[in-house]
């Protein structure tokens, strides 16, 4: 066998059609009712999945050994590869990542079958089938066009070509899969759904199966997304997180669907409404993670982050194609029986709140779905046409106020109808935040550096462009007041809430305390105020979005000895080294044989005292010198990010050419992020009743879902307060600094709290489980 | 091997676990590589077990358990109707509480929910009525019937202590699943909040 495993490889592959072929074949006939074929479709799905663990595993033992007779392996590894860098090679090239996402699939496939047991029995078989043909063409797609067990034609090489070094650090060990994780994650709602509108069963009750699925998916799009921004900001060199890339808009589709299903889904749960636009939504969000996924890979769009160019393009249009016509096929098929009897029944409503917001949202998205086909599409009748950051940055500017506002108003309403006076009891707050904010931000915005406008240029002639240029240069001070009543409205939510709880309480007597009645009310409402959770991280994301209006971007060029004022900072250039072979490099840098590192050294200072130093580089990479790597090094507060990157340095004069960024707020998003995970953990917690298990284990889901909110809220404040430079090599190894590195406070202890916290949330995770 | 039974429920919780805990000390002791190539062992061994019970399955060698059995009846559109409905009730609650709705509102929706959900579970009441005519009928004779003494003359041993073996399978014929009233088969968590996807 060890002499094939190209070979091998590939028969397992074939394996993994069959099964899955056999599991769709019998999934369908289980579909008439029969309970044995339903067991044996059940056990087939399980077996499809083994089969994958089985494939990932022959892979990932390939590149440990470095089996170069795979080209696969020998394209993205060598010998000097650390092993998780091996590892990450699993995802880092086009074929092998196709067979990842079938492994997450595979995950996907098991999770879901195993918590399905004897429920939805009618739909069983039909998700169980759908989930099966996904992987049938995933398969067929590896086999036939990107066959990550292919032989290298020349016989095995002595060495690999090696893993790209951009893909080489942290981020993208856990960027692809997140974002993976994410868009596969959106399978089982559409299994879901194809399931409902094959079987006939297209009551309410499937929808409430798929919620959860879908805010997991929609989780993982959202830490994806981030961990890709994180990548980009400190990775690429270019100052910023988001580019509009082709690539990055591709991700970022299925997150604005599945955002707005997840929305949606509570007006057809509540109201039994909007029946056909919930399907429409998940097949759009499955359908988009397709494209998304074409995208990259097809080499029809341009970008830094696509894969090499391929033939894959013509299987992920033919599969688009037969996931459009059947579900379309199935919903006209249906509509007699999706077609609701309610009606939104006045505009002061949530459920009419929800749906002007899923427009914004589907807007959005179709936006930025033509704009990034733009430049192929207008091929079509003209030449080619490009459409840069500054397009998107413009436009949806107002789309994007209108979501952020839209997300605050919702929950002021109820369902049906709202009462002008419950209107009015229920706005006074959040707006008299959002006026007082505005008014307070243009008092003394300005003497701060944030002012509350900020002069844009006219992009357009004409009316739309003075418009958009208005709308734009009043986005900063209009945000933060609508961060302002995002905040108070969720703030008051919980306020009514606990006062609401401890009413009722004393109607019966007893007494809640306000931590008590927080608790007993986020445990009741896990979905709501998860929801609410989420928000939050949504408006300090936004606070990190805008702060890119106060940001201050340079480039320089400096002798040692000189300095540079940014904004309050000072930036004095100190001089080059290059390593290894400098005597002031670090002994890791001198042990590093597979680059060459040349460093431009600054010392940052504020009002003369100085803060640390940071060292932007290039690496020149043996493998590839051709194509030498930038390497950030930036200061992060919460306040601003001191971003640095040396772009030239002089062997000679030692004249280096800087780029500096100022970049306010940024940490912002990050936190941001890790506040969303946090709420969609609570919504996702599963449903505990006190009576049903007793009180041990509903303190043990208090606390795990606690923990999972300290986790997320320890991370981002490790992440975001201390003063770390993103390349860390590089200002732990400098020769004496001020700020004594043994000084500076090492995360061990926020660190050490997310990894109990975790550990906690799994003890309590498994508990729970085994008490039920 | 019968995958349902508890033989092959104890190799299916048990294989992964003797994997997963193989590969970590293989791993530990002797490399990343061999741990490797531990899972997939694992993975193909577990594959072959699956693939062997999904057959026996399909061919009808291994009966389906009571638990199967038991959850043949999926729940019918008015009970899904009626969950929907309670749903709708605990939110208007909630609603009221935080002083969402007035009271006017509240009284007139609660009102409309409340003859909905009366509505659905007259429905669901008269749907269920000709199996509940049958067990009563059934369980009216089996009382009426003499208890049988054996030729040695000990008494035959009530219901609820016959061994578990005699009931744990039960045979995937139609009759046996007509047998099942709709709520008992009832596939979905009893209470209406209750889920723990994913």
């Amino acid at each position: 066998m060890w002499q094939s495993l190209p070979e091998f490889g590939t028969g397992v592959l074939y394996a993994i059609l069959v099964t899955a072929a056999y599991t769709f074949a019998v999934g369908l006939a289980a579909g008439r009712g029969q309970p044995r074929l339903l067991r044996s479709a059940r056990l087939g799905a399980y077996a499809t999945a083994g089969l994958t663990l089985f494939a990932i595993a022959l892979l990932a033992y390939a590149f440990m050994t470095h089996d170069f007779r795979i080209r696969y392996v020998a394209h993205y590894s060598d010998r000097s590869m650390p092993k998780l860098y091996l590892f990450t090679a699993l995802w880092g090239g086009q074929d092998g990542s196709l067979l990842w996402w079938l492994f997450l699939l595979s995950g996907y496939t098991t999770a879901c079958v195993a918590w399905l047991g004897g429920r939805y029995r009618q739909l069983q078989p039909y998700v169980i089938a759908t989930l099966m043909a996904i992987f049938g063409f995933f398969v067929v797609l590896m086999l036939f066009a990107a066959n990550p067990f292919e032989a290298t034609i020349a016989g095995a090489r002595a060495d690999g070509e090696g893993l790209n070094p951009l893909l080489q650090n942290y981020w993208m060990i856990i960027h692809p899969p997140s974002l993976y994780t994410g868009f596969v994650g959106c399978s089982v709602p559409f299994a879901f759904c194809i399931a409902a509108l094959a079987s006939g069963r297209l009551d309410n009750e499937w929808i409430v199966a798929v919620r959860k699925w879908m805010l997991f998916a929609f989780m993982f799009l959202s830490i994806g997304n981030a961990l890709g921004m994180a990548w980009a900001y400190e990775e690429l060199g270019w100052g910023g997180y988001w580019a509009w890339d082709p690539v990055e808009n591709a991700a970022c589709l299925p997150w604005f669907s599945a955002a707005a299903y997840v929305h949606s889904t509570m007006i057809q749960e509540r109201r039994n409404m909007l029946k056909v636009w919930n399907v429409v939504l998940i097949c759009i969000t499955f359908f988009l993670t397709i494209f998304g996924t074409f995208l990259t890979r097809a080499g029809i769009i341009s970008s830094v982050h696509a894969f090499a160019q391929s033939d894959i393009g013509k299987y992920f249009v033919g599969f688009m194609g037969v996931v459009a016509a059947v579900s379309a096929g199935l919903i006209v098929w249906r509509l007699p029986k999706l077609r609701g009897k309610s009606e939104i029944e006045a505009v002061a409503s949530r459920e009419a709140m929800f749906v002007i917001n899923n427009w914004a949202l589907l807007g959005a998205a179709t936006f930025i779905l033509v704009a990034t086909m733009f430049p192929k599409l207008s091929e079509l009748w003209h030449d080619k046409v490009t459409v840069g950051p500054p397009f998107y940055n413009r436009w949806l500017a107002p789309i994007g106020l209108t979501i952020f506002a839209l997300m605050g108003l919702a929950p002021l309403f109820g369902w049906r109808k709202t009462s002008p006076d419950a209107l009015k009891k229920a706005f006074i707050l959040p707006l008299s935040a959002f006026f007082g904010t505005y008014v307070l931000h243009i008092a003394i915005g300005r003497s701060l550096g944030y002012p509350a406008f900020v002069e844009r240029d006219v992009f357009y002639p004409g009316t739309v462009g003075i418009v958009l240029q208005k709308i734009g240069s009043a986005l900063p001070g209009l945000v933060v007041a609508t961060a302002a009543f995002n905040v108070t409205v969720v703030l008051q939510e919980f306020g009514r809430g606990i006062a609401a709880r401890r009413r009722s309480a004393e109607k019966r007597n007893e007494r809640e305390s306000i931590p008590l009645a927080l608790l007993r009310l986020v445990d009741k409402n896990r979905r709501r105020y998860g929801g609410y959770i989420v928000h939050l991280g949504i408006c300090a994301m936004f606070i990190g979005f805008v702060g890119g209006a106060w940001g201050i971007d340079r480039e320089t060029a400096m002798m040692p000895g000189q300095s540079y004022k940014l904004g309050r900072f000072e930036l004095r250039y100190e001089g080059s080294r290059m390593c290894p072979g400098n005597p002031r490099c670090s002994p890791e840098e001198q042990a590093d044989v597979t680059k060459r590192m040349i460093f431009a050294d600054l010392t940052l200072l504020e009002n003369g005292a100085v803060l640390g130093k940071l060292s932007p580089a290039k690496f020149i990479y043996h493998r590839q010198p051709d194509a030498p790597t930038t390497e950030v090094a930036m200061r992060r507060s919460l306040r601003e990010d001191v971003y640095t990157t040396v772009a030239t340095i002089d062997p000679q004069s030692k004249r280096a050419t800087f780029q500096f960024h100022l970049n306010a707020f940024v940490s912002w998003i990050w936190v941001g992020v890790l506040v969303l995970v946090g709420g969609a953990l609570i919504s996702l917690w599963p449903e505990l009743s006190f009576r049903e298990v007793g009180a041990w284990s509903y303190l043990r889901a208090t606390a795990g879902a606690g923990a999972g909110v300290a986790t997320s809220v320890m991370l981002a404040i490790w992440l975001c307060v201390s003063p770390t430079s993103a390349f860390a090599a590089g200002i732990r190894t400098r020769a004496p600094a001020v700020i004594d590195d043994a000084k500076r406070p090492f995360p061990i202890a926020p660190l050490g709290a997310a990894v109990v916290g975790l550990g906690f949330g799994a003890v309590v995770a498994l508990g729970r489980r085994r008490s039920r | 091997m019968n995958a349902g039974g508890p033989s092959g429920r104890r190799l299916a919780a048990a294989l992964p676990v003797v994997t997963i805990v193989t590969a970590v000390v293989v791993g530990v002791a002797v490399g990343v590589e061999v741990s490797l190539l531990v899972v997939a062992a694992g993975a193909l061994a577990g594959v072959i077990a699956l693939l062997w019970a999904s057959v026996q399955a399909l061919t009808g060698e291994s009966p389906i358990t009571l638990e199967e059995a038991m959850t043949l009846a999926a729940p019918s559109a008015e009970e899904e109707q009626k969950r929907s409905v309670l749903r709708a009730l605990k939110d208007l609650e909630f609603e009221r509480s935080v002083g969402k709705i007035s009271e006017d509102d509240y009284a007139e929706l609660s009102a409309r929910y409340r003859g909905e959900a009366k509505r659905l579970m007259q429905l669901l009441d008269e749907g269920t009525q000709p199996e509940r005519e049958r067990v009563e009928k059934a369980l009216r004779e089996r009382l009426a019937k003499p208890q049988s003494v054996p030729a040695n003359g000990t008494k035959e041993p009530p219901d609820d202590k016959e061994p578990p073996a005699a009931s744990e399978h039960v045979a995937s014929t139609p009759a046996a699943s007509e047998a099942l009233p709709p709520e008992t088969g009832s596939s979905s968590p009893s209470s209406a909040e209750s889920e723990d996807a994913p």
